[in-house]
């Protein structure tokens, strides 16, 4: 070995490849890297990824409980306590008018949806800060975190739903034959809780203090979106606009006709809520996959 | 460019890689300053290269040792093969699943329990929960869990947390397997069966990109060593001759480090063969002679060390000197010399005796270095690490 050695150049500022080439300052600009998203290529590893939303899911799940002595009470016990809050002050106090509607059935179905928004935007948010340590080791496709706590969430609405059932039972009032409805407007709320948690998630990652937002959004948006009150209470020339911007409020509305009024929602006001959420979907998708990239070279 | 490359092939394309320089805190309020100072046309921006232009073509099956210094952008490339990072430019294209051994312990849930975590992590190495339950067992008796499976991992003992995550990386069967510095941690059985796994895996197929400091084991597993220095490439040849440059490179490095204000100094060195020719042969007598100068008076210790360029010795011999605080000229004649060929470092130090017992006089630094003639060293079975190359004079019979 001591007669045929390895190639070195001996140039202390590395400019030089052992070939003698000299490398440039910078790289050809058209070699820039640019982040291209093809469709069916995304939703082909989305789908190979199942298993592991899944997983992440039931890590969570087991995590949670495994730890807290009330278990899965928990998903029902904080909905319930606000819903008694609801109904001590807006009821008995403000005097919201529900009309043939108990008051409790009618704020507890606005809680559902709020938990479920604010329980996927709280955890989603956190969900690639907190496993930092494994986005930079592992490659995954990143959306399955902020999926995951939305899956978590999911849970808790379902056992959420069991307690409305009970509720319907409690007050002798049976769901309104319209019920179907809740549906396409489930699709909504989905895609535009996903939306706001993707662009969140991401955000945190580049800027920890977003973090210190969330609980002000929480705060705010349990008031700010119909779930104590009917939609009617915001001025009619605004509510589109309101819809557009929180289609949470259209998709609260559309669900109390439908499960305890017995109507069909308002076409209106659900199609904006709908094309609403599709751009937050959207928008949201693209800007996590634009910020991904670069997630390994800030944490 | 789209070419279709067979699984198992790793191309790299001119891949640059930069990051930010200025320090940044990932704060809202940073980046309305920055904003604001941008509005006034200062950028403010300060990039270095993390990487500079790395082309490389590894074929299916080949074992690529990845060796450079602290901050050479190795586990920078390492990231970016396994997709976790994103090249600045150029092309990256790794076909089939690409398997990491990497140091998983911080992503293990500490709340679930060990068997919880299994499945937790195949499922994010993209491996199907049956093919998990299939290899359950394999990878419980690799990670020699055993029964505590069934316990949480945050009371898993860190050795045990370590081997749980590399077991799961190691059964995932991949086309490509990357190794980022595994053996710094675990005890000395358990690198063993790493390496032994990764040898396995090899002769298997598959491909094998290896980041790690420990020489000896990168050159028991690898055919072909790619040396990166300051983010480019510097040699891309055998392993052997990819260590050896990089080897020099160390010694180069520590030789450069001037040792100021020490009581004695190294004035002369010289290692001669036998009947003073300058070139040195395997199993036949060495002299090394050597010049002290200094003031210092007393008692002293004189080592002498053999490396491969690396500070620790492949031997050892000392002896005590009395110094009178004139020039001390001190020769040692090694009879057989148990070196195979290669380049090696002389190491020298002198430590006081006596009252300040230990202290330094002459720092341990490498004086130089010497090419040995002579044989080859046989080559150990692969994933068998050779702690020092020592020649053996030994005959077969049969």
């Amino acid at each position: 070995m001591g007669g045929q050695r390895a190639q070195v150049i001996d140039d202390r500022e590395g400019q030089q490849a052992p070939g003698g080439v000299t490398i440039p300052a910078g790289p050809p600009p058209e070699l820039v890297f640019k982040r291209r998203l093809r469709p069916v290529q995304v939703a082909h590893e989305l789908w190979a990824a199942r298993e592991l939303v899944r997983a992440l899911a039931e890590r969570d799940l087991r995590a949670r409980y495994k730890q807290a002595v009330l278990g899965f009470a928990w998903a029902v016990l904080t909905p319930l306590a606000l819903c008694a809050i609801f109904t001590l002050v807006f009821h008995r106090a403000v005097k919201i008018e529900t009309g043939a509607v108990p008051y409790t059935l009618f704020a507890y179905v606005g809680l559902i949806v709020w938990q479920f928004f604010s329980n996927t935007m709280n955890q989603g948010a956190l969900s690639l800060a907190n496993n930092l340590s494994l986005l930079n080791k592992v490659y995954c496709p990143r959306e399955v975190f902020p999926l995951a706590t939305m899956l978590v969430a999911t849970v808790d609405m379902a056992i959420g739903v069991g307690v409305l059932g009970l509720m319907f039972l409690v007050f002798w009032t049976a769901p309104a034959a319209t019920f179907l409805w809740a549906l396409p407007l489930l699709v909504i709320q989905f895609a535009f809780t996903y939306g706001i948690a993707l662009i969140l998630s991401v955000a945190v990652v580049y800027l920890r203090d977003v973090r210190h937002l969330l609980p002000i959004i929480t705060q705010m948006g349990v008031f700010a979106t119909p779930v104590a009150y009917p939609l009617a209470k915001i001025p009619h020339r605004l509510q589109e606009i309101y819809v557009g911007v929180n289609p949470l409020g259209a998709v609260i509305e559309g669900y109390r006709k439908a499960l305890l009024y017995g109507e069909a929602p308002d076409g209106r006001m659900t199609l904006i809520a709908a094309a609403s959420s599709l751009v937050f979907l959207v928008g949201g998708y693209l800007f996590f996959k634009k910020l991904e990239t670069g997630i390994a070279d800030v944490a | 460019m789209s070419r279709d490359y067979p699984l198992g092939t790793i191309r790299t394309q001119q891949v640059w890689k930069r990051f930010r320089a200025d320090q940044q805190r990932m704060l809202l309020r940073d980046r309305v300053e920055q904003a604001a100072r941008r509005l006034r046309g200062d950028r403010g921006e300060d990039w270095r290269w993390a990487l500079r232009d790395i082309d490389l073509h590894i074929e299916p099956g080949e074992s690529v040792g990845l060796i450079g210094s602290n901050g050479s952008g190795k586990s920078t490339l390492l990231k970016m093969l396994t997709r976790v990072m994103y090249p600045y430019a150029g092309i990256i294209d790794v076909r089939g699943r690409i398997g990491a051994l990497i140091e998983i312990r911080a992503g293990i849930h500490p709340d679930l329990t060990g068997r919880e975590n299994i499945y937790l992590f195949g499922a994010l190495l993209g491996l199907k929960r049956r093919e998990v339950a299939g290899r359950f067992d394999d990878i419980v008796e690799f990670a020699r869990l055993g029964g505590a499976i069934d316990r949480q991992v945050k009371f898993y003992s860190s050795g045990m947390q370590m081997r749980l995550g590399f077991a799961v990386a190691a059964y995932l069967e991949p086309h490509v397997l990357l190794v980022d510095e595994v053996l710094a941690v675990g005890d000395a059985v358990f690198q063993q069966r790493c390496l032994d796994r990764m040898r396995e895996v090899a002769e298997q197929g598959t491909t094998i990109v290896f980041v790690s400091h420990d020489l000896p084991a990168v050159q028991s597993i690898c055919r072909r060593g790619v040396w990166l220095e300051q983010g480019t490439v510097r040699v891309d040849a055998g392993i052997k001759d990819a260590l050896a440059g990089y080897r020099d490179s160390i010694e180069a490095q520590s030789e450069a480090t001037a040792r100021v204000g020490e009581p004695l100094a190294l004035l002369k060195y010289e290692v001669r063969g036998e009947d003073g020719e300058e070139n040195l042969h395997t199993d036949e007598p060495v002299t090394v002679e050597l010049t002290l100068g200094g003031d210092y008076r007393g008692d002293a210790t004189l080592h002498l060390g053999v490396s491969e360029g690396t500070s620790s010795p492949i031997f050892q011999i000392s002896h005590e000197i009395r110094l009178t605080g004139g020039d001390h000229r001190v020769a040692c004649v090694i009879p057989r010399l148990p070196l195979p060929r290669g380049r090696y470092t002389l190491w020298t130090g002198v430590y006081s005796i006596g009252k300040t017992d230990g202290g330094t006089l002459m720092s341990w630094h490498s004086a130089g270095q010497f090419d040995v003639f002579g044989p080859m060293l046989d080559t150990p079975p692969r994933a068998v690490v050779l702690a020092a190359p020592v020649f053996v004079p030994h005959q077969w019979e049969e």
